[in-house]
């Protein structure tokens, strides 16, 4: 059965979950804030800038006009930066309806706030049956059709039914979840412990000292997120571990690539500006150090990552701060 | 027969009845209560869902089966009671009869024992009763504000005098009176006491709304004052002891049949009363859902018209008649599983003397504030009764049940929808809490003795506080209550939390004389007293039932115990 989709987002994941619907056969309508992403995607099939090298399915029609990409659609797919987000939801949510089934795919908090996205969708709409969507997706592999696995975690059944529908293929198996703010925490999280592991490689470091880095990452990400009622099997699912493995290991991410540059001495606004796309463990960053401290809980790790990018702390000084700890308890 | 009664009332054949019409708006329009077709009603949809999910005979059997357990169990520790005699002689004939039953027998079997609970749990709401409980009631009230022998009070019918003084109802009065005649209301209270639901029904009929039905617990029935007035004001009964899953289905089912039917019904979605005082953070989804499947029940009628509102509803007591008991059950029963408490202050009618003289004596009357209207998702409701999504876009509740266009019955669905709701309405009870002196002085004078404490551990320094009575220099309680107090106008400021009248323009050092007078009156121990230039903790546990009020809020001088309701 072909579905009508709404994709709100035409960046690199957007564009590919976008392609992604529409070569499962269903009728997928991109949303775009720009109007020449949203011409070149009509008459090239491309989006060079976002998700350069893609031929993008058919079935994708990019609209300008935010109300005629959200009417009409059975699922709506957010997928626009943490920061960018309660905009777009105020704004989607004036025509969104209750019957329509929400998904996003951005992994942050809200600055100033820590606020999950699932929980700005429902104080900016009427949604109530939304969906995360998170899990070890680096978007040019799924581009590529190279077999991945990722996750919907709702408490609305329905909610996974149809987007496993609209997503799933041979290519991309989706497992269903309902810790919902076990897996916005830790996927928002993540991007932190990305940044370290790239700094451990930027410095040239053996993997040792990497995994030791996104061990204690994890472990710190955990801590936090159970205090806030996360649930523990979260962690070592795909959106927990999964996730963090795909975004610590590979270079192409763009938080490790941030955390490289930062690790060779790139100023942190330059290292931004050259990468070109949003690292969401920058202001995940600030939202990790103040959700340790709400829950009087010690992130050591977290914590040295926030004051390299935010109180110019050197990498190697943060690092040795970091081994000279007394260890309480792993 | 129903009818009858009001031909009468319009008749203006009672003149009292003709007054209480003037108060009452609805005594004019009064409908019958369908309690029997509501009975009938339930009995038979729990009996076809019962035989739908139990297709084969040795499922129906393992039903039965079940039932026969639960309920025997029960009945070897039941003291022998009427009502116990007649249940064991039921299953007893169940029993013999699933022995040598067919298949449509053992059917028969699960309708009569589904039958049998629910005429149980079913009300006897009479217009005749309800007349002179709501003209009795004030007089009652008023009477044991004055302490008065209950002999001597029908002798008083008539004089309806001051309860109004102690009784204060705020919040969105008219806004429940106006969607109860738009909709149905499902009105879900905080729960504190025993008297709750004595109070409650009286706010609900000075409101002038018409009668709700209301569930209530067995040993409610216990007390000779309330448990007359209960059975007639529209209570059906909940035994608590019963654990058979069946008589779960009934309760429920009774519920929202009824609120399908357009009936008003009040639950407290807490469960049970507070047990150590903290306003309720969880609430039992299964009642609080009742409204959204009323809902959902009617749209697939075609009556796409019917509107369903849940209305919270927060009450506060400056003392709470059965605080001794409920924090002493709290203590021991930490974190673990609670008892069902059947004796304390409020079966015995001495104690409620005491009590309502008490608060007459001390002229402090009990909060209760009507809360802003959800719908059954928990969006709030405008003044046209309509629904509107958090930016205040108007919202059509019946969409969230639909898929492709036609109403879907999804019970995951919709517990996560009610989930939310549960959420909507703690906020609510949160907000509408109204501070008396007596938890912001508990509240301050509890945290100077924690930090004086030798042991930070909580059951150990009530211990210890019993055993050496802590003496605090009047000056530092009235300099925590100052603390206390300018946090609590901030939170205020937020619009997260009410400060009552005193609280709100006495100083502290009025604050704290107001609340030594009320926490020395009523409890065996008074909680606090003044000696000179010093203030001495009588009584510890009390002192941390009534502080756990504000906990929670996050106030620094009150930082979260996590005492969980």
């Amino acid at each position: 059965m072909s579905r009508v989709v709404a994709v709100l987002g035409a960046g690199n994941w957007g564009t590919t979950l976008a392609h992604v619907a529409a070569s499962n056969g269903h009728s997928v309508a991109l949303w775009s804030r720009d109007a020449a992403t949203c011409e070149e995607i009509n008459a090239q099939r491309s989006n060079q800038r976002s998700a350069p090298g893609l031929t993008i399915a058919p079935g994708v029609r990019a609209i300008l006009d935010l109300r005629e990409a959200v009417q009409g659609a059975e699922l709506v797919l957010f997928v626009v930066p943490s920061q960018a987000f309660r905009e777009v939801a105020r704004a989607a949510g004036e025509w969104l309806v209750p019957e329509q089934l929400v998904v996003h795919g951005t992994k942050g908090l809200e600055l100033g706030t820590h606020k999950r996205m699932s929980r700005i969708l429902q104080e900016e709409t009427c949604a109530r049956q939304i969906g995360v969507l998170a899990g070890p997706n680096i978007a040019a592999e799924i581009q590529r059709g190279e077999p991945a696995g990722t996750t919907v975690t709702t408490t609305y059944p329905r909610v996974f039914d149809v987007a496993r529908e609209v997503l799933a293929s041979p290519r991309l198996m989706m497992f269903p979840g309902t810790d919902v703010l076990g897996v916005e925490l830790c996927s928002a999280l993540k991007n932190v412990v990305a940044i370290a592991a790239g700094m451990a490689a930027g410095m040239g470091m053996g993997e040792n000292a990497k995994a030791f880095l996104v061990t204690r990452g994890m472990s710190e990400i955990a801590h936090i997120a159970l205090a806030l009622g996360a649930h523990r099997a979260t962690f070592h699912g795909l959106a927990g571990i999964g996730d963090l493995v795909v975004t610590c290991a590979s270079p192409q991410s763009r938080n490790h690539r941030l955390g490289a540059a930062i690790a060779r001495g790139e100023l942190l606004q330059d290292a931004l500006a050259r990468i070109g796309m949003v690292a969401e463990g920058v202001p995940a960053s600030i939202a990790a150090r103040e959700l340790a401290a709400s829950q009087t809980i010690d992130a050591p790790l977290l914590e040295r990552v926030h004051r390299v990018l935010h109180e110019s702390l050197a990498v190697e000084r943060a690092l040795e701060e970091l081994m000279s700890l007394s260890p309480a308890r792993e | 027969m129903l009818h009858r009664v009001s031909v009468e009332c319009a008749a203006g054949k009672d003149r009292e009845r003709a007054r209480a019409r003037a108060v009452s708006p609805y005594s004019a329009m009064r409908r019958p209560w369908h309690e029997e077709r509501i009975a009938e009603a339930a009995s038979s949809h729990v009996g076809d869902a019962l035989l739908a999910r139990t297709r084969d005979a040795p499922a129906v059997e393992e039903l039965l089966g079940a039932t026969l357990f639960h309920e025997r169990r029960r009945l070897a520790h039941a003291d022998g009671a009427e009502r116990d005699e007649a249940d064991r002689a039921f299953y007893a004939r169940v029993a013999s009869e699933l022995r040598v039953a067919g298949a449509a027998e053992r059917e028969q079997l699960v309708r009569s024992v589904v039958e049998h609970y629910v005429r149980e749990v079913q009300g006897h709401f009479d217009w005749h009763v309800y007349d002179f409980a709501t003209r009795a009631l004030p007089v009652l009230l008023t009477a044991l504000l004055h302490g008065i022998a209950p002999s001597r009070m029908l002798a008083r019918l008539g004089h309806l005098q001051n309860v109004d003084d102690y009784v204060i109802l705020g919040g969105e009065v008219d806004r429940l009176r106006d969607l109860a005649r738009r909709g149905t209301v499902l009105l879900v209270p905080t729960h504190t006491s025993n008297l709750d639901s004595l109070i409650v029904g009286y706010a609900i009929y000075r409101m002038g709304l018409p009668p709700f039905m209301y569930g209530a617990g067995l040993n409610l029935f216990s007390n000779p004052i309330e448990g007359f007035f209960m059975r007639h004001l529209g209570a059906y009964t909940i035994d608590r002891r019963k654990t058979d899953p069946v008589y779960r289905d009934v309760l429920k089912e009774y519920a929202t049949i009824a609120l399908e039917r357009g009936q008003h019904n009040l639950f407290f979605p807490g469960g049970t009363r507070s047990r150590s005082g903290a306003l309720e953070t969880r609430l039992k989804k299964g009642l609080l859902g009742a409204g959204l499947t009323a809902f959902r029940r009617a749209l697939v009628a075609g009556r796409s018209a019917a509107r369903f509102y849940v209305v919270p509803c927060t009450l506060t007591y400056p003392l709470v008649l059965e605080a001794a008991t409920l924090i002493d059950d709290y203590l021991r029963e930490d974190g673990k599983a609670r008892h069902i408490i059947v004796d304390d202050e409020y079966g015995r009618v001495e104690r409620w003397v005491e009590f309502m003289g008490g608060l007459m004596k001390l002229n402090v009357p009990i909060h209760v504030t009507i809360g802003a209207p959800l719908d059954p998702v928990g969006n709030d409701v405008d003044a046209s009764g309509e629904s509107r999504d958090p930016r205040g876009r108007p919202v059509d509740p019946s969409r969230y049940l639909l898929v492709n266009g036609a109403v879907v019955d999804d019970d995951a669905r919709d517990a996560s929808y009610t989930t939310l709701l549960a959420e909507r309405v703690v906020e609510a009870y949160r907000r509408d809490h109204v501070v008396l002196p007596t938890s912001v002085v508990a509240c301050a004078t509890f945290d100077e003795m924690h930090a004086r404490a030798r042991h930070g551990e909580l059951h150990r320094m009530l211990r210890e506080a019993s055993a050496f009575p802590v003496v605090l220099p009047m000056a530092e309680v009235v300099g925590a209550v100052d603390r206390v107090v300018s946090e609590l106008r901030v939170i205020e400021g937020r619009g997260a939390i009410r400060l009552g009248p005193e609280v709100r323009t006495e100083g502290s050092e009025g604050i704290v004389a107001s609340a030594l007078r009320t926490l020395a009156t009523y409890h065996h121990r008074a909680v606090l007293t003044r000696e000179g230039d010093s203030i001495t903790v009588g009584d510890p546990q009390l002192l941390f039932y009534y502080r756990n009020r504000l906990d929670g809020y996050g106030l620094r001088a009150a930082p979260s115990l996590g005492a969980k309701p």
